[in-house]
């Protein structure tokens, strides 16, 4: 059954813990051109959007949902915000818990407004991640 | 690059940050595919991106926000003062398959500034075009 607009509230147990490493945050910051000295040093924090990191594991949860029927390749990422409590760091140990927050059916396409808290293993919420992904139809 | 801390009392309502220029290469966008694990095909595959009626292969929103982000961290130096930051996706940037890639340039102004906390409006062209809307980043230079 398609995803519609019942799906609103839908909530994703949290991930599994997604490790952030040294190595991946300069894999990501080298990614991005970026030389900023605080990705790179022995305790580095993370770019800040290396969010996206961890909460795609819980998009990815969404995406392969089979009661929605998304496909991932008619997925594309309409907008995002991320708002910090903290940045996340090497060492960190994230849960990524996503819930969706509004879905609107336009024709084929179908717009879904979605948010990602990451909390650490301390329970402390680090950064929300909202995203609004567009998944068009056959028609596209 | 040092890390610099930013005294508020300079910073001002209209201040322009550096910009920066990038060009995005399919190897680039392959890049970002690994370091990010997003490995949707339309960021690779010509044939993905044009049955979802796309030009061609584009980059990563992701990319393209995250690189934006780097005209307000070089600013700030210290990354961790960034609150918060949130792009609409406007256009999608194509990416040829050639050596030269796409060139995306991004700017940015201050829009606000309040007790603690600096608002800025960030700008990212390509071909023209702005391929993010509405792309603001809050940053903390409280004590």
């Amino acid at each position: 059954m398609p995803i519609s607009e019942a799906d609103t509230g839908r909530r994703y147990p949290p991930t599994p813990i997604y490790e952030v490493t040294a190595g991946k945050i300069a894999e990501f910051a080298a990614a991005l051109g970026d030389q900023n000295p605080a990705y790179y040093s022995d305790a580095p924090l993370a770019p800040p959007t290396f969010a996206a990191v961890p909460a795609a594991r819980a998009w990815e949860s969404m995406f392969a949902d089979p009661e929605l029927g998304l496909e991932l390749h008619r997925i594309v990422h309409g907008d995002q915000r991320f708002s910090y409590r903290r940045p996340l760091r090497a060492g960190d140990r994230i849960t990524a818990t996503l819930t969706i927050e509004k879905v609107r059916v336009r024709g084929a396409a179908v717009l879904i407004s979605s948010a990602v808290d990451l909390h650490d293993t301390a329970g402390e919420l680090a950064c929300t991640a909202a995203a609004t992904f567009i998944h068009s139809g056959d028609a596209a | 690059m040092s890390v610099v801390s930013r005294e508020i009392r300079r910073v001002e309502v209209g201040q322009e940050l550096s910009p920066l220029s990038v060009r995005f290469t399919r190897a680039a966008l392959v890049r970002y595919a690994g370091a990010s694990g997003d490995f949707n095909p339309i960021h690779f595959s010509d044939q993905f991106a044009t049955d979802l009626g796309l030009p061609g292969v584009i980059a990563h929103g992701m990319l393209t926000m995250g690189t934006a982000l780097r005209v307000v961290t070089d600013w700030v130096g210290d990354p961790s003062k960034v609150i918060s930051y949130s792009v609409r996706f406007a256009r999608p940037v194509v990416v040829p398959d050639d050596a030269q890639g796409v060139e995306v340039s991004f700017s940015a102004t201050v829009t606000a500034v309040k007790s603690n906390s600096v608002s800025i409006a960030i700008e990212a062209i390509c071909d023209g075009t702005k391929v993010l809307g509405a792309a603001r980043a809050e940053v903390d230079l409280g004590a």
